[in-house]
Order: C-alpha cells, then sequence, then structure tokens
C-alpha cells in the first residue's frame, strides 16, 4: 500500500533469479514456495525444479524445495501470505469453538492463548518460533482425535448449510415456476369462463358469476397447499445435524463436560437388562405334550402361526418360574414389604371416606 | 438369582398379594377390628337416625330370618350385636369358596376363570370383612370378573339365567376390583403343571401310564386344594404344583427336583476361581443353562445359588409345606362342605350369628351403589346450583336476558329446589 503508483510497472517485482520483469514479460507469474516464501518466476521454477528436488536459488537460503511446493500467491505481500498459511495451520490445530467451553471468559482465555502462539509462529525470534512449533505438534500429537471430530462436524456443519441453501433454492425455483403456472391456468380459465358466459348469454342462461368465482376460490385453494411442504425439511435437519455434531472435548480449562450419551448404548432394552435365558432348565427339542398333539393337526391353529415351541417354553418357564422364592422369608425381612405395610393396605381398603370418594 | 426368579418377582402377585402366615393373620384380625369399629359405628348412626329404615333393609336381604339392624330397645339407644371373630370369618370364607367352586361347576367355566375368581375372592375378603360386603353376591362378581381378567366376556344375561341376579353383579364389579387393588392377573400353576409333565417325558424312562395318572390326579388336586386354602397367599405357582404333583405321585415330584437341582460343586473347587471349564454334569443332564444367554459361563457359586444342593433343600423343605397344607382340602374333601351335617352343625350358626352383625349400609351392593350414584350426583348438584345463582345474578344486574340462554337442564334443577335456594328462584 505504502509503495506508489507505478502504471508502467518499473517498480515491478523482477525474478530475482532470471532478472526478467513484468516490464519485459507481460505473462510472468510468480510463484513462490511456502519452505521459504522466495519469489521467483514459473519459467525459473519448472526450469530449476523439474528435475526434482533442489537448493533455493536467493542467495543465503539453503533449504530445498520441490517443485509440487510452488504456487502463486493470493496476496500481494508474501509476509501476509506466509502469515495466512500459519494462522490457517494453527486453527485447523486449535478449533474449538465457544460452545465447547462453560464460561465465555474460558473462551476468551483461550483464543488469548492461541494468538499468542500463532503471532511467535508469525514474528517471533527463531528460538521462540522453534518453541511455538514445539507446542503447536505436541498439541496436535496429543489431541488428534479431538481434533479430526471438530474437524469433521465443521465439515458436517458445511455440508449441512450447503444442503440448506441448495435445498431453498429448488424450493425458490419450484415456488416461480408454479406462480408461473398458475398464472397460465388463470389466464386460460379466464379465457374459458368468459366463453362459457357469452355461451350461456346466448342461450339465455343468466348464472354468468358463479363458475367465476369457483375457479378464483379453487386456485387459492392450491397456492396455500403448494408452498409449504418443502422448505421446512432441510433446514430441520440442518439445525438436528448440527446438534447431533457438537461432541468433543479437550482438556484446556473451562471445557464443558457435556454428557456423551449416544455411542456405545446399543439398542433400547424394553424389559430393562432382564435375562430370559432360562437358568434351571433347558428347552429341549421336541417338548410334546399330548394335549398339544390334537391342535398339532388343527387347521386353524396352525394356519394361524401357532408356535407349539412357544407355548412350550412358556409352559415350562411356569414350571419353574418362582420355585427358589421363599414368600415367608422374604415378606418377613426383606422388601420393605413387612408387616406394618400389610396393615396399612387393610387400612386402606377399609377406610370409608376413601371408598364413597371413587 | 435365578432368571426364572426374577421374572416372577416382578409380577403383582409376589408384590402385592404374597404374605408370611403371620402377615397374613395380623391382617385378617386388623380387618376385623376395622370392620367391627365401622360397623358398631353405622349401627349407631342409623339407629339413632332412621329409626325406619329397619324395615327397608329387611326387604332387601336375600335372608328372610336377616334383621340388619340391631333393634333399638326402649330407650332408642340400640344394642351392639355379637360380631364375627377373625377365625369365624375365616371358617365363612372357606365355605364360600367352596359355594363359589360349586357356582363355577355350574357355569362350567375353565379352570383358569375358577380359580381366577376363587383368588380374586380371597383377596377381596383379606381386606375386607365378610361382615361388610355380602360374600353370596361377591362370589357371583368374582365369577363375572375372573371371567373377563382371563380373556373371555360373558353375557350378564348368562349370569341372570343362571343365578336369577344382575344388579347386584353389576354393582359390585367396581368394588371388587378395587378391593383387588386392580390388580388382575393371576399366575396359576395349571400350564406349569404340563410343563412339569414335558420336562418329565423328555427324560424317556418313566412309564406314560404313570405320568398321565399323576398328571391327572395333581389337576384334580389343583382345581380344589389351593384354591381351599391360603396357598396362593404364601407359595409361588410352581411350588403349588410340585406340592400338588408331590400329592399325585411323590416319586415323580422329587426325581423333578433331583434332576433340576443336580448342581454339585467339583471338589477341587477354590471359591475364587470362576469355572471357565464346561462342568462335566452340566453337559450331560440337559438341564444347565441355555446356551447364548447372554451372560456366559457363571461361576461355581452363581450355579450352586440357582441349582445346588442347598437351594434344593430349601425348595423341598418349602413344597412340603406346601404339601401339608393343601393335604388338608384335598379333593375329597369336597363332600365335607357340601355334607348337610356339617353345614347345620358348623356353617349355620356362624352364619345365623352374620345376619345380626353385618354392616346396615354396604350389605346391599345395589343400594350401595345407588347412593354413591346419588351422593355424586349431589356433589354435582351443589356445584351445578352455585354456577346457576352466579347466572341468576348476572342476570339481574343485566336485565334479565341472561337467564334465557342458560341451559334447560340447569333451570329445571334450579326450579326443583327453589325453596332451597338462598338466592330464591329465578326472575
Amino acid at each position: 500500500m505504502a509503495r506508489p503508483l507505478d502504471p508502467l510497472g518499473f517498480e515491478d517485482e523482477m525474478c530475482p533469479v532470471c532478472k526478467s520483469r513484468k516490464y519485459l514479460n507481460p505473462d510472468i507469474v510468480f510463484v513462490f514456495n511456502p519452505e521459504c516464501y522466495h519469489s521467483m518466476c514459473l519459467n525459473c521454477a519448472n526450469r530449476l525444479f523439474n528435475d526434482g528436488p533442489n537448493q533455493c536459488p536467493h542467495a543465503g537460503c539453503n533449504k530445498t524445495l520441490r517443485r509440487k511446493g510452488f504456487r502463486s500467491a493470493f496476496f500481494g505481500d508474501l509476509s501476509v501470505e506466509r502469515e495466512v498459511d500459519i494462522r490457517r495451520r494453527v486453527a485447523a490445530v486449535f478449533n474449538q469453538k465457544e460452545d465447547d467451553f462453560e464460561t465465555l471468559q474460558d473462551y476468551n482465555n483461550y483464543l488469548q492463548m492461541v494468538e499468542d502462539l500463532a503471532f511467535e509462529l508469525v514474528n517471533g525470534s527463531d528460538e521462540k518460533r522453534r518453541q511455538a512449533e514445539a507446542q503447536l505438534a505436541a498439541w496436535e500429537a496429543e489431541h488428534r482425535q479431538d481434533i479430526e471430530r471438530n474437524k469433521k462436524a465443521g465439515r458436517e456443519a458445511d455440508e449441512m448449510s450447503r444442503k440448506r441453501l441448495a435445498a431453498e433454492r429448488d424450493a425458490a425455483r419450484q415456488r416461480r415456476i408454479e406462480a408461473i403456472k398458475e398464472a397460465e391456468e388463470e389466464k386460460r380459465e379466464r379465457v374459458r369462463s368468459r366463453e362459457m358466459e357469452l355461451d350461456n348469454l346466448a342461450k339465455g342462461i343468466t348464472t354468468a358469476a358463479e363458475p367465476a368465482t369457483k375457479v378464483q376460490l379453487k386456485r387459492r385453494g392450491q397456492r396455500g397447499g403448494i408452498t409449504e411442504p418443502a422448505a421446512p425439511n432441510p433446514a430441520a435437519a440442518a439445525v438436528a445435524g448440527m446438534g447431533a455434531s457438537e461432541v468433543e472435548r479437550l482438556s484446556i480449562r473451562g471445557l464443558k463436560e457435556k454428557p456423551k450419551a449416544p455411542a456405545p448404548q446399543g439398542p433400547y432394552d424394553p424389559f430393562g437388562g432382564m435375562d430370559f435365558a432360562p437358568s434351571r432348565y433347558k428347552l429341549h427339542v421336541g417338548l410334546a405334550h399330548p394335549l398339544m398333539e390334537k391342535y398339532r393337526l388343527d387347521r386353524q391353529h396352525v394356519a394361524g402361526g401357532y408356535s407349539f415351541d412357544d407355548f412350550a417354553a412358556r409352559a415350562l418357564y411356569e414350571a419353574f418360574a418362582g420355585l427358589g422364592v421363599f414368600v415367608e422369608d422374604e415378606k418377613e425381612v426383606g422388601n420393605g414389604n413387612g408387616l406394618s405395610q400389610a396393615g396399612e393396605m387393610v387400612a386402606a381398603a377399609d377406610d370409608p371416606d376413601r371408598m364413597d370418594l371413587d | 438369582m435365578a432368571s426364572e426368579d426374577a421374572r416372577y418377582r416382578e409380577t403383582s402377585q409376589f408384590e402385592a398379594w404374597s404374605f408370611s402366615p403371620a402377615q397374613l393373620a395380623a391382617m385378617r384380625e386388623k380387618t376385623n377390628v376395622l370392620a367391627r369399629q365401622r360397623i358398631a359405628e353405622r349401627m349407631l348412626a342409623s339407629a339413632s337416625n332412621l329409626p325406619t329404615s329397619n324395615n327397608t333393609s329387611k326387604a332387601n336381604t336375600p335372608d328372610p330370618s336377616g334383621n340388619g339392624t340391631p333393634n333399638p330397645n326402649e330407650n332408642g339407644a340400640p344394642t351392639l350385636p355379637d360380631f364375627l371373630k377373625s377365625e369365624e370369618e375365616a371358617l365363612l370364607v372357606s365355605f364360600y369358596v367352596s359355594e363359589l367352586l360349586r357356582a363355577a361347576d355350574h357355569l362350567g367355566v375353565p379352570d383358569e376363570v375358577r380359580a381366577t375368581a376363587t383368588v380374586f375372592f380371597r383377596r377381596f375378603f383379606l381386606t375386607n370383612s365378610i361382615m361388610t360386603y355380602p360374600p353370596q353376591e361377591m362370589i357371583l362378581v368374582a365369577l363375572f370378573v375372573g371371567s373377563k381378567a382371563e380373556g373371555r366376556f360373558p353375557r350378564i344375561i348368562e349370569f341372570q339365567q343362571k343365578f336369577n341376579t344382575k344388579q347386584d353383579i353389576l354393582a359390585g364389579e367396581f368394588l371388587l376390583c378395587q378391593g383387588n387393588r386392580f390388580n388382575f392377573e393371576v399366575r396359576h400353576p395349571f400350564r406349569a403343571l404340563m410343563g412339569a409333565m414335558m420336562e418329565l417325558r423328555s427324560y424317556g424312562d418313566i412309564d406314560e401310564q404313570r405320568i398321565i395318572a399323576a398328571e391327572k390326579r395333581a389337576h384334580e388336586i389343583l382345581l380344589f386344594s389351593p384354591l381351599m386354602t391360603d396357598a396362593y397367599f404364601h407359595y409361588t405357582p410352581s411350588q403349588i404344583m410340585f406340592a400338588a404333583l408331590s400329592l399325585a405321585d411323590r416319586g415323580l415330584a422329587e426325581r423333578l427336583i433331583q434332576e433340576t437341582f443336580h448342581f454339585v460343586p467339583p471338589t477341587t473347587n477354590n471359591d475364587n476361581t470362576p469355572a471357565q471349564t464346561p462342568l462335566p454334569g452340566s453337559e450331560n443332564s440337559g438341564l444347565a443353562r441355555k446356551d447364548g444367554g447372554g451372560k456366559g459361563q457363571m461361576t461355581n457359586d452363581e450355579r450352586a445359588a440357582i441349582i445346588g444342593t442347598g437351594i434344593r433343600d430349601k425348595v423341598m423343605g418349602t413344597i412340603e409345606a406346601c404339601r401339608t397344607m393343601l393335604s388338608n382340602e384335598l379333593p375329597e374333601r369336597k363332600s365335607h362342605w357340601t355334607s348337610e351335617s356339617i353345614f347345620k352343625s358348623q356353617i349355620r350358626p356362624v352364619r345365623k350369628k352374620l345376619t345380626k352383625c353385618r354392616d346396615p349400609d354396604r350389605w346391599n351392593l345395589s343400594e350401595l351403589q345407588r347412593q354413591r350414584r346419588e351422593q355424586g350426583l349431589r356433589r354435582d348438584d351443589s356445584e351445578e346450583r352455585a354456577a346457576a345463582s352466579k347466572g341468576s345474578k348476572d342476570a339481574a344486574l343485566f336485565g334479565g336476558d341472561l337467564a334465557a340462554g342458560a341451559p334447560e337442564k340447569k333451570r329445571r334443577k334450579v326450579d326443583g329446589n327453589g325453596q332451597e335456594d338462598p338466592f330464591g328462584g329465578p326472575l
């Protein structure tokens, strides 16, 4: 910005390798490698690095560069380009969101910490930069999973919003088409009713007003019905997706400890974990009872899918269920259903007011 | 804990309707004491308020010799009658249970209905005294509700044709359900008996005729003995079934128990080491835990707790106790309950006593229901009247036109009670 205007491009960058300028070669393209951020023209880069890795041609720079790493700059100032690259890298590692923190203060502290790190990476001395680099690497190694998860969540959110936008666009297009169709229909209808009116007049019937209103009503009804259904679904899905994807945990101070419900739960168990496998008996194949035999041939039972094995299972279950339940012991001591409670039961049953107010 | 037992413990039969003998006796005693208090209060109240109610209650009672309320003596102070003791109540309940079984035979209902009705009847008269509600009517109510609870829906007309009563049955329905705490599922030993027979047959070395005979007899016992005793309160259906089987054929019952509780801990058993290898006994006997049953191998301790010899002896003891209880009321005792001489010598005196001390307000079920309805109606009525009087005040304020908009019914009611309405008649 501070540079003076220079319409002819004399002050333009010059390729430090081949010394050509934009003025001489209007098609010149400058590229650089993020290893050292030294720029050169594309021709030089191709020439020097097409045959494999080579040393940076800048005086005093001994980085080894590869052709693959070269790219053209987005910003005119390469130091800005470098800072953006570094910040992008830092942001990819420290990708917590505000929702992940318990208080705003914690979030701000976290941002401050990240900013300090980024600043040191960008502007710090060699020593400091190395230190910050090590910190970043350590953090990344340590929290790889969380980072991945956040990244994925971010991608999903992006995807979701993209889908939502597409759906909205679709819906809008749909509405436009409908509106055009409707207008055409209306026009046609008007012509038709006009003709009918004329016919009726010719025949001498004077009920012209009625069909016209009918048409009008029908149209309104249609319009009310069409626009609703398409729009809300993607939006709702997007919101739901955002809600579900906010799962992460990191050991930064003040990070929310969210109850992580979903993953390992398995299917819902309506019986509350009760075990239905028999423990005292075994269900043999071919358990039979004479009373069952006549039903085996009865078409009404067989056709309905009556399962004789189920009957056998139930009968055996009933034969052994509660065999080890000793009512006297259990009711006297355990279960909290002692004598006093039995007495209450009687009192409750005998309470006349309670009975009367049923 | 065996999974079957855990499942049984979830039933209402275990949760709400299983008691130790001491608890059961205490409950009966308490029911009896409470009933005495209430009936005495009501008798005194009705005698002082409505001396003429004597006639009406006499007309409604089924027994012509009945004398619902105590006779006021010359000073107008009524004398309280002799109340039934709880043992006498128990005797009467047993007698009426035998009547119930006869009624069930008369109706020709299936076994489950018969048993369910009996259990309902017994449960009802556990928390309600036989002096409070009429047992004769409750028998039919129990049969009617019991049929419904077992998934058969008889028409009330059938009952009317067979027993010549309808109103009382319908009036007592809700009462019975209340007395049963709305616990409608009763677990019975009948299907369990079939299961036991299947298991016995699967051993393969028992004579078929022996099994059939044992089942027949055990079924006969199950249809009478547990119902006539308190077995359903004290024992689980499977224990009752084993006891009945043991009465029918002791050998078979013991064989089944031995095969079930076969587990003997290995002699080298270290208490800490779980048995990772399958035990030799469990593979051969075929009674071990079913494979693929979720939790995998159990430790020896667990297995011993479920099918070990220690628990076997305890189960045997319980079954023996149940057997003793059932043997007091073998099916042969049916004639005991129906015999004329027994009835004359034991039942009739108690019944006579009962007719003197029963609850004057609750003896007649239809009457009781009618009163309750009226009570409810009166309550509604007073609410409506309050609303109507508010309406008439509004009408006065706004020039009388509002009253015309009030519902016809409401106005009629206000008319009927015009002299009692503190705000006077409508404008």
